[in-house]
């Protein structure tokens, strides 16, 4: 066992979620690996000092509960109902109504559909933004307007940056599910790099 | 954890029955409240968060299919909720102070051997805190569900929407993060 499927091995041990016959494996990767040993005890240390939120006291439920209720009188109206299986048949009905529609919706379009010149298309285009661009041109005004709307659009296409305007790819969700171990290490070392020179004095 | 133990009580909120929901709410506020308190970092939001939780429930569970579980089912409202709030509020790339009034230590931590074993150990949980708090939204939802409120990978996967083993590796990097914060804590409490 390499020592990375070790490592995530611990972690589903510490969660109760190893299997006998993994555990055993594991076991017997961590006799002779003084490394693994090491982190699991790291681990576990760090597992013991977790702390869970308390519970707040008795009157906080109280007036929690009361505020629920207040909000529950006024939600009565968007309440959805329950769902019988008359319900559930009525929607199948619907459903099929509508396969049944878009079925005859497409063999009438694959039939009948109209053809286009794929020129007409362009010229269309073209009779558009031929009087849209010759305006801005004369108006400065009118410029400066399609111009900050062009921006616009390509900002809200752009990724979130901070302040320096560096990309913020900790930002993205997907930037972590899809980190390799190879990447979450070197994203670790940078980590310990930094509260390293912050640890306790 | 008994499968469907909420079912007769689900069953008649599900027709309107106001009494049983509340004492759905009675039996559930205060793991959800734990829940969107890890999540949000501060006890107003969690506050908020766990009052719209059992809002939308109300309003949606007409549409609970029975047979499912109840809490898998709240807990997943807890967390989408949690996940749009924390994205309005652009709060992922902050970290919310902590505060040890709203701590308690819950695992079994080992024998104090002197005052400053038992207080490296309480800068260590502190800085846990802190760390788990900074950790990637998806990852902290993970790490709530199986270590805050103890569900299996299987029950967290259900309630999150994906596999066991995705959960898996949320926690092995969720550990990976948080043991490269607290590293140096670590040491002061080594046994």
């Amino acid at each position: 066992m390499r020592c990375g499927t070790a490592r995530r091995r611990i972690s589903d041990d510490l969660d109760g979620a190893l299997a006998a016959r993994r555990r055993a494996r594991l076991d017997a990767h961590l006799r002779t690996c003084p490394a693994c040993r090491t982190y699991r005890e790291a681990l576990g240390r760090m597992q013991a000092g977790v702390l869970k939120p308390a519970a707040p006291p008795a009157e906080f439920w109280a007036g929690f509960e009361r505020r629920l209720q207040a909000k529950l009188d006024g939600a009565g109206e968007g309440r959805r109902p329950a769902i019988g299986s008359l319900v559930i048949l009525r929607r199948w009905a619907w459903a099929a109504g509508a396969a049944v529609l878009l079925a005859g919706g497409v063999l009438w379009y694959a039939l009948f559909r109209p053809v286009m010149p794929v020129t007409g298309t362009w010229a269309a285009y073209d009779d558009v933004l031929d009087p849209i661009v010759r305006a801005a041109e004369a108006n400065p005004e009118l410029a400066a307007r399609i111009d900050g709307e062009i921006r616009a659009s390509i900002e809200e296409m752009v990724p979130a940056r901070d302040e320096e305007g560096a990309l913020l790819p900790a930002a993205d969700p997907l930037f972590w599910e899809g980190l390799s171990d190879d990447e979450l290490e070197a994203v670790v070392r940078g980590l310990e790099n930094e509260t390293g020179r912050g640890g306790p004095k | 954890m008994d499968e469907h133990p909420d079912a007769p009580l689900v069953e008649e909120a599900r027709h309107g029955s106001r009494e049983a929901f509340t004492a759905l709410v009675r039996r559930h506020e205060r793991r959800i409240y734990s829940l969107a308190l890890r999540m949000a970092g501060n006890a107003a939001d969690a506050d908020d968060l766990a009052q719209e939780v059992f809002l939308t429930a109300w309003r949606a569970i007409g549409s609970f299919r029975s047979g499912s579980s109840f809490y898998t089912w709240l807990y997943r409202i807890a967390v989408n909720a949690s996940l749009t709030f924390l994205k309005k509020r652009g709060r992922e790339k902050g970290r919310a102070p902590f505060d040890e009034n709203l701590a308690v230590s819950v695992a079994g931590r080992g024998p104090a051997s002197g005052p400053e074993r038992d207080s490296a150990a309480r800068e260590l949980s502190a800085r846990i805190d802190e760390a788990v708090a900074a950790l990637p939204a998806h990852f902290r939802a993970s790490f709530a569900l199986v270590v805050d409120q103890g569900l299996s990978h299987a029950e967290a996967a259900r309630v999150l929407g994906c596999s066991e083993n995705t959960v898996s590796w949320r926690m092995h990097k969720a550990r990976k993060l948080l043991r490269a914060r607290v590293k140096p804590y670590l040491e002061e409490v080594r046994p």
